[in-house]
């Protein structure tokens, strides 16, 4: 059973969060082609390495949580608060993708 | 048989049986007699017992091998339990014990035939027949299954029994008790560790139960340490299943009095793996025969259940364990026929004997006659848990064993035999300092290497030059993964697969080794290159009851289900609600409500109270329609769509105050609606300021409605409900049968006049029998879904999930018009955009009517054209109390939508009746004159 | 690319007849003690292919069998990372049924069930297909609708499909636990005669003997790390073994299938979810048909051997981890149990997980890409094995005519980019 290190609450059961899907994708109403907007809905990274993602605690503090886990091992860099910048010791070239 | 004390020995230093307490018990209907304390086998061996079972596929009769859980040959059926251990399980008074793959009887079991036919029944023999003709293959299969190797399923009825579960938290979890094991909790407990150490047997002390007076020693003093600490946990009769993400390890206790076997889920801070070794049999010519065993189970039945294993012996012996059980055997009165060592380069060839063993053939051609057979060697370390946590065994030569690698995680430690060799007191030393580096990894110290047990050298033995079998209750032989190689099943996984080597009870822990070495063999290869099979979890069986725990379904209830219950409801489930589906006859209480008036307890309403300046910005964004003009005091009906356009909740939202709102949802949609609400909140919108309290259950929903509701309502509420103070789709607060801030809105899913109170949920009920009393004379009654569903399709409104699906969009609902593409945004606008050019392409929702009235198509039916072509589907149909005809919504493709159109439904008896589209969603008071009264 | 099924000429191989598998041959052989030759020849990796497959699961095999045997395209190399089987086609639960939601979903999987039946005879293999039988049950009266719906779309298309009541469940299963007053009342079940349970092994090693003596090559332990182009077009690809250059790529890697065609910048509507199964230990056979619960997420049948296989729905994160987990394990003996109470002593003997690549429509993703000469046969999900005979059949078809076959039209990857998604998902349940 992963271990979600909430930043709100401590180190949870993953059982009581939500998995909430890959980060970083935008919404970008205004200017999407048909194509693009499709791109938005249905694509995925979809890595085997390290990805940025969303959790949702939904039995906890009902927070929503940015982390970056390595889908191969399942190991849990950082959690951080929706939004929050990410810790500044990864840098975007350690994270595959 | 009679009870027989031939095969008991005198009293010995270990043994862990108790003379005073008789157990009498049954084995295939004759009555055996051991002792407290015994193993049912160690009972069975007593009484001269030898063959347990019949093997798999040729029915070989089979002995003890390993005298542990893991002996493939000692599955037994006690009582209605099926597949028991029984090298492992106690006996218990009045156990009823039958041998499970025997037929007729074990002694003469006709399936034995097999035996001759053996030469053809190689592996992969199933792939290769049978093939045609085809149409006699399920006969076939009906005669394979009868083959099947374990005990009868227990009876139908037979009840779930108690199991249990619990939460661990421990600093350091042990696994395994043995020397090493008991060790490092010791090593743990001293640095202040709050430790778990768990133990497969009863006992702590691994082999050092069954050593000589040395070993018996230091395990009753390592013992007595261990119980000096309170900060050390025993569990006995207990086995770690599986390792599993962050430390999260499974415990199966076996007995214990609160459970029959009861799961521990414990979150470890360091799991030390002290798991011993595992002793290998030897491959060769009869090795399956009653009376070859492991040196191991010699010592076992002698040391620790005074048990002779037989009269005259041969051991062959590789390491010190096989020379021990030689001098065991000898003070045990067996006689010691011949030692063959093989660190003389001595080997066994074959056992003879037919059913059991008479005699050993030896390398150099000699024969010596014998009843017992012992074989010491090799030993296989028990990875799977280190396998749990990333690490590849590495193969040793020197030592003929797999042993860790480099263990990655260093959340996870071992020591003991798992990792190399030692004389206790090494073993012991070694298993403090791994436990005291546990402690310290466990508080989070940066990680210290712990000096290296290394694996004694042993010979590398696993096979004679005869074949033998390689896996017991597989009834696999040597040459079968031999012959399987040369087919081209050649790398370990597929050799495995294709001769099911390893696949049986055992999990590979006693075959494994073996099948790698003759598939080396075999391939011209090193074991490097052959590889290993990866050890799936659990690392022992456990119970389907012992997973379940007690059973927990938890399901929600209205405060008002008692009243239900006592007026006759029939019940449904509605996802985790249970509610009334109708009180005896639904369309009788659909009836009253269009001449009368009922009440519904729709408690399960999903309702979300919305609070914050931004409020109303929210609602435009997750419904399609617009909110920007909702006054105080006014509620709405929406349509909340997925970002793909596609339908996903409905419901009533109400305006109390300036930045106060009652969001309602449909039931089952309630949990998702509000992740969803605070995803835009979180993730999109973070600047809004808007705060959810979900109130589901804080408040019991009711629903008057009929054309008496405003009557009945009246007579027990302060609010004013003139129709020109309080209007279709007004909402009121005020007290109602003497219970203040209800909320009452004026909503119509009925079609009829109607109004629905929140009341504060400790005051539902009272509320409810009040409206009942209030109106008596009015002829209020109690309506059920049922009842609900009938009057909301003759009004023609939708349920979101029953006439729409996964994949319907706002459009093709009949939603269109609460669809506004002029908001700047909403969810599922940008796909909905792209899809509104395609209109024509989609189905849309329409209100039918059968041709002939009577006829209520079932809700499923399809519609098709061109004979047999589906263009679309009846989604609800009922017979209408107030129409008395049929009424249906169905969904139709473009070109058949316009109203008119005739439609073709296949009825689900095959037969087909005509339909007509209608012009209007609603089949009663389209106008909307009595909802708005 | 139809003209490369006659650029086989140059090239030296093995192409040596199977032997014969029958009754009368094993005892042939178990007399006279002559031995099986191999089932799978042995070759050299060549530099260069018409066909690179990369992916040894019953899509890759069964494509490269049907390549061989209905368009004589045989200059085909299989690439797979491990061995064959080791993906999904080695892990699931086996189950093969057509009783699917929508037209063309039923249609294709009907095509696959029919040429499982007759797929010992054609591959000279026991697949040991039992159709025993298949039941969803329904629950509540939400599935019994869908349960109805599927019913009457699969009738339709002559499908043995229908609606069975309590009772009559009870009387095909007696285990089953049908009284009216369980937390999870057994309304009745979508009963499907043809469906049931086959040895996956057995079609994956059937498929993969019969191609490789038509002359198709596979390499196992040979993993694919690059795809090369040159123009929008694929040229070669780059393996742990070395270099090949071949002009057509077909990605059969399901659960890794993003991996694959990220290779070429082709981006997948694809999630990889890590899904589960377990077996107990055997017991005498006493569960006939194949048992399913979509709300209570739980797959059960019982094998010949005795064993129950049980499954559930994927994990709920992505993941290429196939670890498994205990949580999974838990609630599956809970659900189990609801369903068939009396069995609470049997014991999980064994547990295992592999990756299943999820689309957005619960449908497969099956054709060309933008980029010229790399086809995908992927989004597989968890249903995926059922599907192996006619994927390989009609992706053949595709490789060999240039023409996508109507039966798979439907599940072109362009659906996505053009908001035409197909209607599996009306009924979302546990779909195997
Ligand atoms: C537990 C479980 C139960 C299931 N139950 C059912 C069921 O009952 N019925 C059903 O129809 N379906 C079921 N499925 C789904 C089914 O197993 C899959 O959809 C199907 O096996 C996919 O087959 P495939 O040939 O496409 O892929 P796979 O069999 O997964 O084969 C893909 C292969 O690609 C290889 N590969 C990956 N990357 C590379 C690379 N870079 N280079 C070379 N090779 C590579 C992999 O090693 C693998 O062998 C189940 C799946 C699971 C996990
Ligand atoms: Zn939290």
């Amino acid at each position: 059973m992963l271990l979600i290190d909430c930043p709100y609450c401590g180190p949870r059961n993953s059982t009581e969060f939500r998995h909430a899907g890959e980060a970083g994708k935008s919404r970008d109403l205004a200017s999407a082609t048909p194509a693009q907007w499709r791109r938005y809905l249905y694509e995925y990274d979809n890595p085997l390495g390290w990805v940025r993602e969303s959790w949702f605690h939904s039995a906890g503090c009902r927070r929503y949580l940015s982390s970056e886990r390595h889908t191969g091992t399942n190991e849990v860099r950082w959690v951080v608060p929706f939004g929050t910048a990410a810790p500044s010791s990864t840098t975007d070239e350690e994270t595959s993708r | 048989m009679s009870p027989s004390e031939h095969w008991r020995i005198e009293r010995q230093p270990g043994e862990v049986i108790d003379r005073s307490q008789p157990i009498n018990f049954t084995w295939n209907g004759s009555p055996v007699t051991g002792y407290s304390g015994d193993t049912i086998v160690s009972a069975l061996m007593a009484s001269g017992v030898r063959v347990m079972s019949r093997s798999f596929k040729y029915h070989r009769p089979r002995g003890v091998v390993t005298a542990t859980y893991f002996d493939p040959n000692c599955s037994f059926q006690v009582g209605d339990e099926p597949n028991v251990r029984a090298a492992h399980r106690q006996v218990r008074e009045g156990d009823v014990v039958r041998a499970q793959n025997a037929w007729p009887s074990l002694s003469f079991d006709v399936r034995a035939a097999n035996q001759l036919v053996g030469r053809f029944l190689g592996p992969g023999f199933y792939y290769k027949t049978f093939i045609r003709p085809q149409t006699l293959w399920p006969l076939y299969q009906k005669v394979l299954s009868r083959f099947s190797p374990g005990g009868e399923p227990p009876p139908i009825g037979t009840p779930h029994e108690i199991f249990d579960k619990r939460f661990a938290h421990p600093d350091v979890l042990v696994a395994g008790g043995g020397p090493a094991g008991m060790a490092a909790a010791l090593g743990a407990a001293r640095s202040g560790a709050s430790v778990m150490l768990v133990e497969e047997e009863y006992e702590l002390g691994g082999h050092l139960r069954y050593g000589g007076v040395e070993s018996l020693a230091a395990l009753a003093s390592l013992r007595a340490e261990v119980a000096s600490f309170d900060n050390i946990e025993v569990l006995t009769d207990s086995v770690v299943l599986g390792r599993y993400d962050d430390n999260w390890v499974g415990i199966v206790q076996r007995s214990g009095m609160w459970a029959k076997e009861r799961l521990i889920k414990a979150r470890v801070g360091t799991l030390v793996v002290a798991a011993g070794l595992i002793e290998r049999p030897y491959v060769f010519e009869g090795n399956d025969l009653p009376g070859v065993m492991l040196a191991t189970a010699a010592l076992r039945l002698t040391g620790l259940h005074a048990v002779k294993p037989g009269t005259t012996a041969v051991v062959f012996t590789a390491n010190s364990t096989g020379d021990e059980a030689v001098a065991r055997l000898r003070s045990a009165g067996v006689q010691i026929a011949r030692v063959l060592d093989a660190r003389k380069g001595d080997d066994v060839v074959r056992a003879l004997g037919r059913g059991k063993v008479t005699g050993v053939e030896a390398g150099d051609g000699s024969t010596t006659e014998a009843d017992l057979l012992v074989t010491a060697t090799g030993w296989t370390a028990p990875t799977s848990l280190l396998n749990m946590a990333g690490d590849r065994p590495i193969w040793n030569p020197q030592a003929a064993r797999f042993t860790p690698s480099e263990l990655i995680d260093i959340r996870v430690m071992a020591t003991g035999g798992i990792v190399g060799d030692g004389s206790t007191a090494e073993l012991v030393a070694h298993g403090r300092a791994v436990g005291s580096e546990a402690a310290a990894r466990a508080r989070g110290e940066v990680p210290q290497s712990v000096a290296a047990l290394t694996p004694y050298p042993h010979p590398a033995l696993f096979q004679s030059t005869t074949v033998g079998f390689v896996d017991f209750s597989e009834d696999v032989k040597s040459k079968d993964i031999v012959s399987a190689a040369r087919e081209g099943y050649d790398s370990s996984e597929l050799a495995k697969r294709f001769t099911t080597s390893g696949m049986g009870p055992a999990q590979g822990k006693l075959e494994m080794v073996n099948t790698m070495a003759v598939l080396a063999e075999a391939t011209d290869r090193d074991f490097e290159s052959t590889g290993t099979t990866v050890w799936r979890p659990p690392y022992a069986p456990i119970s389907l009851g012992a997973l379940a725990g007690r059973a927990f379904e938890p399901e929600r209830i209205s405060p008002i289900q008692s009243w239900h219950n006592e007026h006759g409801a029939k019940n449904m489930v509605a996802g985790q609600w249970i509610r009334p589906e109708h009180y005896g006859n639904p369309a009788a209480e659909a009836a009253n409500v269009r001449s009368r008036v009922g009440i519904i307890d729709l408690s399960p309403l999903g309702k979300l109270d919305l609070r914050g300046p931004d409020v109303v910005k929210l609602l435009n964004l997750v419904y399609t329609n617009s909110w920007d003009n909702l006054a105080i005091g006014s509620v709405r009906y929406g349509v909340m769509c997925a970002e793909d356009g596609v339908v996903m909740d409905d419901g009533v939202t109400g305006r109390l105050g300036a930045d106060h709102y009652l969001m309602t949802t449909t039931s089952s949609g309630a949990g998702n609606v509000w992740d969803w609400l605070e995803m835009w909140l979180q993730t999109v919108h973070r600047e809004w300021q808007v705060t959810i309290t979900p109130v589901t259950t804080a408040l019991v929903s009711i629903n008057i409605a009929g054309p008496h509701s405003r009557e009945l309502l009246s007579r027990v509420t302060d609010i004013d409900l003139d129709p020109a103070s309080f209007g279709y789709l007004k909402v009121r607060t005020g007290s109602v049968a003497g219970i203040d801030d209800c909320i009452v809105w004026r909503i119509g899913f009925t079609g009829e006049l109607s109004f629905e109170i929140h009341v504060p949920a400790s005051y539902g009920l009272h509320v409810w029998q009040a409206l009942l009393e209030a109106g008596k004379d009015l002829g209020v009654a109690a309506f059920g879904v049922e009842a609900q569903r009938i009057l909301r399709l003759e009004k023609g409104h939708l349920i979101v999930g029953q006439d729409t699906d996964g994949l319907t969009l706002a459009y093709q609902a009949g939603l269109g018009g609460l669809v506004k593409l002029g908001k700047d945004d909403f969810s599922g606008k940008p796909e909905l955009v792209l899809q509104e050019a395609r209109a024509g392409d989609h189905s849309h929702l329409v209100a039918i009517e059968t041709v002939d009235p009577m006829l209520v198509p079932p809700e499923a039916s399809q519609i098709v054209v061109n004979g047999n072509d589906i263009v679309g589907r009846v989604t609800s149909s009922r017979m209408s109390p107030t129409l008395h005809r049929s009424v249906c919504l169905a969904h139709v493709p473009a070109d058949l939508a316009a109203p008119g159109s005739r439609l073709t439904i296949v009825l689900t008896n095959g037969d087909r009746a005509e339909a007509v589209v209608r012009e209007n969603l609603a089949f009663v008071d389209p106008e909307g004159v009595r909802l708005r009264g | 690319m139809a003209q490369t099924a006659t650029t086989t000429g140059g090239r030296a191989r093995t192409r040596g007849r199977a032997a014969r598998y029958s009754a009368f041959d094993i005892v042939r052989r178990g007399v006279t003690h002559s031995e099986w030759p191999r089932s799978f020849n042995e070759h050299e990796l060549r530099t260069t292919y018409d066909v690179v497959i990369v992916g040894a699961g019953v899509h890759g095999l069964a494509c490269a069998y049907y390549l061989a045997v209905n368009h004589g395209i045989t200059n085909v190399a299989v690439l797979e990372k491990s061995y064959m089987g080791g993906g999904g086609s080695g892990r699931n639960t086996a189950i093969i049924r057509s009783n699917y939601l929508t037209p063309e979903g039923v249609r294709f999987y009907d095509r696959s069930v029919k040429l499982y039946e007759k797929l010992s005879v054609d591959l000279n293999y026991n697949v040991m297909f039992s159709q025993r039988g298949h039941l969803t049950l329904a629950h509540n009266d939400a599935s019994l609708r869908t349960m109805n719906w599927r019913a009457e779309v699969n009738k339709l298309q002559g499908i043995d499909s229908s609606v069975i009541d309590a009772k009559e469940v009870g009387r095909i299963v007696p285990y089953l636990d049908v009284s009216a007053d369980t937390r999870y009342p057994i309304l009745g079940a979508l009963y499907h005669p043809p469906g049931g349970i086959i040895r996956h092994d057995a079609v994956n090693w059937g498929y993969a003997r019969a191609a490789t003596h038509l002359g198709v090559e596979i390499h196992q332990q040979t993993e694919v790390l690059g795809i090369e182009t040159a123009g929008g077009k694929v040229t070669g690809v780059r393996t742990s073994r070395g270099n090949i250059s071949t002009s057509m790529v077909i990605n059969c890697t399901a659960g890794w299938a993003s991996t694959i065609s990220d290779m070429v910048d082709v981006k997948m509507p694809l999630v990889t979810h890590p899904l589960q199964a377990a077996v107990t230990e055997p017991v005498k056979v006493f569960l006939s048909a194949v048992i399913v619960s979509g709300s209570l997420h739980v797959y059960v049948s019982q094998t010949d051997r005795g064993e129950l296989v049980f499954g559930a729905s994927v994990d709920p994160y992505p993941s290429y981890s196939m670890r498994g987990s205990l949580e999974f394990t838990e609630g599956l003996a809970a659900h189990i149990l609801e369903l068939i109470p009396s069995i609470s002593s049997l014991k999980l003997l064994r547990q295992w997980a592999g990756l299943c690549d999820m689309t957005p429509d619960y449908s497969p993703i099956m054709g060309v890409t933008p980029v010229e000469g790399f086809l995908v046969d992927v989004g597989w999900g968890t249903y995926g094995f059922k599907a192996g005979p006619v994927a390989g059949e009609q992706m053949a078809q595709l490789i060999a005519t240039g023409r996508t076959p109507d039966l798979i039209a439907a599940f072109d990857l362009a659906r996505f980019a053009d908001g035409r998604l197909v209607g599996e998902k009306g009924a979302a349940s546990v779909g195997h």
